[in-house]
């Protein structure tokens, strides 16, 4: 902030833990080393976190370069504050396997839903990640 | 990774218009400041060399500008002794002698020994050492611990500014030779101005240096790289100058009201970086303002680059970089430490100013240093100007009373601001600096990509407009300020801290192609500034009434050329019809003779338009006489025409002569009528030869004007001649039955024998019988006059 008094700069969350949310729902976790003017992130240490209900399971990437466009949301993360002990850490397996599930479990209750409607002549068009059109 | 740049000898105050004098440079760095400073030629591999011979080299010169003049007179004392540093009294004697500048020397309430130094820089890594210093010095830290190790923290301050003025020495006379001079008054003029006066923590570095001994300063340097000696020891500049003296001097203050803003101008506008060989960077990345935008299509082409533009600064060596881990130590080293700090210095000061420091810290001790060590270190490119310490509140405006190019808070000031407030709320920031000095991979971003993106960050932020830009923004800014002045009002004078955007002039630029005369077009060169007109429609303005006179005026003409073309075809037709006759076989002959009779009808038809009798207009003709084509086309058409209208046009013609002489005084075509003219005068009955010859006298002074037309004289030779044919050869002719024929002829040999000579047209052909006409009316001796006339 001081770089640049009353405007908002990624110059002084350099070097400190992130997290990430990018527009396709991964969740990252790193050290951000540099920017851009695009707001274009390069973590380091990465780490992709993958929550499934009070589950978390924590993938190691490496480093990332994500494309300023795609981020929704970023946040700095306070190593020093006390984690919160709701979440539960699992195994990689574990946790692949409960997004997995859980994807499952969605797309049997949306092709519920989609009967439901289509029964009553209704339909709703697929949702597109994609919202450049 | 070092950036030694030669001292710019041009480097002076006059930085602010330096800043944007040379448009060429301006451009430049302009595009590398917004696209990136891709093209650094600097070669890498003279880089290292350069890198490697400054840490085999023993003693770093300890020349810095900070407090240099006092502890540069030491070290020059001290460079004596030392071979390796023959060059700091060639160096010293640019700068000042301590002596001669008293008023640089910095009062220390307590020096260090230097022994101090010497044993626990003995086997200590100089990182950590130094680290830790950093963290001593720390004003919450330091506060508590102050009591306790006044000493050591002072050595190391001592230390790391000893350092810092070793490593900054050899690396800048090596590079460069040239220390502006003119720089150095100005500094000394500053230098009186700022007086350190001793805290209980305050190490104003440059008395402690010169306490500490050549020699000590020397082992201190041997110790660390190079590098970290100078960021550590630039650390330890910033926090010497954070946790300075509790009380600034009143001239201080003064001097801060007075020009704080156009100190940091002065440093920040300093036009040209001292550059290393081959180097052609941007020159000033401070300088936020863009050069004016040119609306010359050569000018403001972007200049060809062997780098394309958008590449970011080139990372600097990274073995350098990548030894320091302190937080506070960040980009590019001495020699330009010198100038960061006192960039530093100031913007502490500002801070203070502004802040207040709320939390009781004092402010900072102003170096006398000021920024003026700036042009002689150009060394790593300059931070961007100076930072403004962020208000506790984020005060910020945004349209300056003056304007300036930037306020921005360095780097290492930002980071030491921030370290105070986290210090006041605890240990957190302590930590947090504690993490990321054991961080190995800190710094990847380099200090000068990271004012690389903030420089685009600004520029983003330039507008012509604000109020339009960014209405919510400078309303609620307006309003903050306002309550802190309010707030504020009774205490001393403050500088609100203040994000300066730079304020683009509104030009309006007007590019006026280069035309060339007589050439339909215009010359157009686009470029970015000045992108091509594709159609250069011209706008000219005219009165309603102008306009409809004008338009009237084409129309007529319009019409005119229009009946003259229908016209043209039909008499192109009748013309043609003898020869189509011919061709054309029995049965159609018929249907062409009479096509050919209603195409003669027609065009007399024409001719009388407008007028409800069978009379050819007088108008008409005129008209259609006043086009050249038109005169063409009567003198192909009285061949054609029936007896009557031939007539009737030739009347035509000769009762308007004058205007139709005036209109053809540009055109010249009007002998083209003479030979059907002539034809048809040859037909004429006297009678109708009479009314000719008077149409011709018509109105008054019209004879003259015949006269002085060609054709007119030629056609009132015909006339004559015609009529002393009938005349001669007829008996019986009725030319003299009425005066009217001696009347008109008297007044032509009258009007004849008046005309000069010089005015007389030569006509196409003299009739031979002109003169036996004129002897029967005029006596011997007009005749010969007359005789004269005609030749």
């Amino acid at each position: 902030m001081n770089y640049v008094p009353g405007t908002a700069s990624l110059i002084d969350d350099i070097d400190k833990k992130h997290l990430v949310l990018l527009r396709d729902g991964r969740t990252l976790i790193g050290y951000l080393r540099s920017i851009d003017q695009f707001a274009n992130l390069v973590f380091h240490q990465t780490v992709e976190r993958i929550h499934v209900g009070k589950k978390f399971g924590d993938i190691p990437r490496g480093i990332f370069i994500v494309r300023g466009e795609n981020v929704v949301l970023l946040g700095e993360i306070d190593v020093d504050k006390p984690c919160d002990t709701v979440l539960q850490q699992v195994s990689i397996e574990e946790i692949l396997e409960e997004q997995r599930l859980q994807q499952q479990a969605k797309q049997e209750t949306d092709k519920v839903k989609m009967l439901a409607l289509k029964d009553r002549g209704l339909s709703i068009p697929k949702a597109d990640n994609l919202d450049e059109y | 990774m070092f950036r030694f740049q030669s001292l710019d000898e041009d480097c002076t105050l006059e930085e602010e218009d330096e800043g944007l004098v040379e448009e060429e440079d301006e451009i430049n760095q302009f595009n590398d400041d917004t696209f990136g400073a891709g093209a650094n030629d600097d070669d890498w591999q003279e880089e290292h060399k350069r890198l490697a011979g400054l840490d085999d080299r023993d003693g770093l010169g300890t020349e810095l500008g900070l407090g240099g003049r006092g502890m540069g007179g030491e070290l020059d004392q001290g460079g004596a002794e030392d071979p390796s540093f023959t060059h700091l009294p060639s160096s010293a004697g640019h700068l000042p002698l301590p002596s001669s500048h008293p008023s640089l020397k910095f009062s220390l309430s307590s020096a260090g020994p230097p022994p101090d130094v010497e044993d626990r820089g003995g086997g200590v890594d100089l990182a950590e050492s130094l680290a830790r210093l950093i963290l001593e010095a720390d004003p919450a830290i330091a506060g508590v611990g102050a009591a306790e190790r006044p000493g050591p923290s002072q050595s190391s301050s001592c230390s790391s500014l000893s350092d810092l003025q070793g490593l900054d020495r050899p690396r800048v006379l090596p590079q460069s030779s040239t220390i502006s001079h003119p720089n150095q008054p100005h500094q000394h003029s500053h230098h009186p101005q700022h007086q350190l006066s001793p805290g209980p923590l305050g190490l104003p570095p440059g008395p402690l240096s010169s306490m500490l001994s050549y020699q000590q300063q020397q082992h201190l340097l041997r110790r660390g790289t190079a590098p970290m000696a100078q960021m550590n020891s630039h650390s330890i500049w910033e926090n010497s100058m954070g946790f300075g003296p509790l009380s600034v001097p009143p001239g201080l203050v003064t001097h801060m009201e007075d020009n704080p803003l156009m100190s940091i101008i002065k440093e920040v506008g300093l036009p040209k970086r001292p550059h290393q060989g081959g180097n052609d960077e941007e020159r000033d990345l401070s300088e936020r303002v863009p050069p004016p935008r040119s609306s010359s299509p050569v000018i403001g082409s972007p200049p060809v680059r062997a780098v394309p533009i958008g590449t970011p600064p080139k990372q600097p060596m990274s073995h350098a970089l990548n030894h320091q881990n302190s937080p506070l130590c960040r980009g590019q080293f001495p020699p330009g430490v010198g100038t960061v700090l006192s960039q530093i210095q100031r913007a502490q000061m500002l801070n203070s100013q502004v802040v207040g420091f709320p939390r009781g810290i004092p402010a900072p001790p102003l170096l006398p240093v000021g920024g003026s060590y700036r042009p002689f270190f150009g060394g790593p490119p300059p931070p961007l100007g100076h930072r403004m310490g962020p208000p506790p509140h984020g005060h910020l405006n945004h349209t300056p009373p003056i304007r300036h190019n930037t306020t921005h808070l360095h780097p290492q000031h930002r980071r030491m601001l921030t370290q105070r407030m986290q210090n006041q709320g605890g240990d957190r920031g302590r930590t947090g600096g504690d993490r990321r000095s054991r961080d190995p991979y800190s710094n990847l971003m380099t200090q000068k990509e990271k004012e690389w993106v903030t420089k685009i960050q600004m520029m983003q932020l330039q507008s012509t407009d604000p109020y339009l830009d960014d209405y919510y923004y400078q309303n609620y800014y307006e309003k903050m300020e306002r309550r802190q002045e309010r707030e504020r009002d009774s205490s001393k004078k403050e500088h609100t801290t203040k994000l300066i955007t730079p304020q683009v002039a509104k030009v309006e630029h007007t590019y006026r192609p280069v035309q060339f005369a007589g050439s339909l077009g215009k010359l157009t060169v686009s470029s970015v500034n000045n992108p091509r007109k594709m159609i250069d429609a011209v706008v000219t303005t005219r009165t309603d009434d102008e306009e409809k006179r004008e338009k009237q005026v084409w129309n007529k003409r319009r019409q005119i050329l229009y009946t003259v073309e229908k016209m043209y075809s039909m008499l192109l037709e009748v013309q043609d019809f003898e020869k189509r006759f011919i061709q054309a076989p029995e049965e159609d002959r018929e249907a062409l003779l009479e096509q050919h009779k209603s195409n003669t009808m027609q065009l007399c038809n024409t001719l009388r338009e407008k007028e409800w009798d069978d009379r050819v207009s007088d108008e008409q003709c005129v008209m259609i006489m006043s086009v050249r084509k038109g005169k063409r086309l009567i003198s192909r058409l009285l061949a054609f025409l029936p007896s009557p209208q031939a007539t009737a046009i030739v009347m035509a013609i000769s009762r308007n002569l004058p205007a139709l002489a005036k209109k053809d005084k540009q055109d010249q075509v009007l002998c083209w009528l003479v030979e059907p003219v002539s034809a048809v005068i040859q037909s004429l009955s006297s009678s109708a030869l009479t009314d000719l010859l008077q149409e011709l006298q018509g109105s008054e002074g019209q004879l003259a004007t015949v006269l002085h037309n060609k054709f007119g004289v030629t056609l009132l030779y015909l006339i004559l001649s015609e009529g002393e044919r009938m005349q001669s050869s007829d008996p019986n002719c009725q030319l003299m039955d009425d005066n009217r024929w001696t009347e008109l002829v008297f007044s032509v040999t009258r009007e004849l024998l008046s005309v000069p000579n010089s005015s007389l047209s030569p006509p196409l052909f003299t009739p031979p019988n002109l003169l036996s006409l004129f002897s029967r009316y005029v006596d011997r001796q007009r005749l010969e006059l007359l005789q004269d006339k005609l030749q």
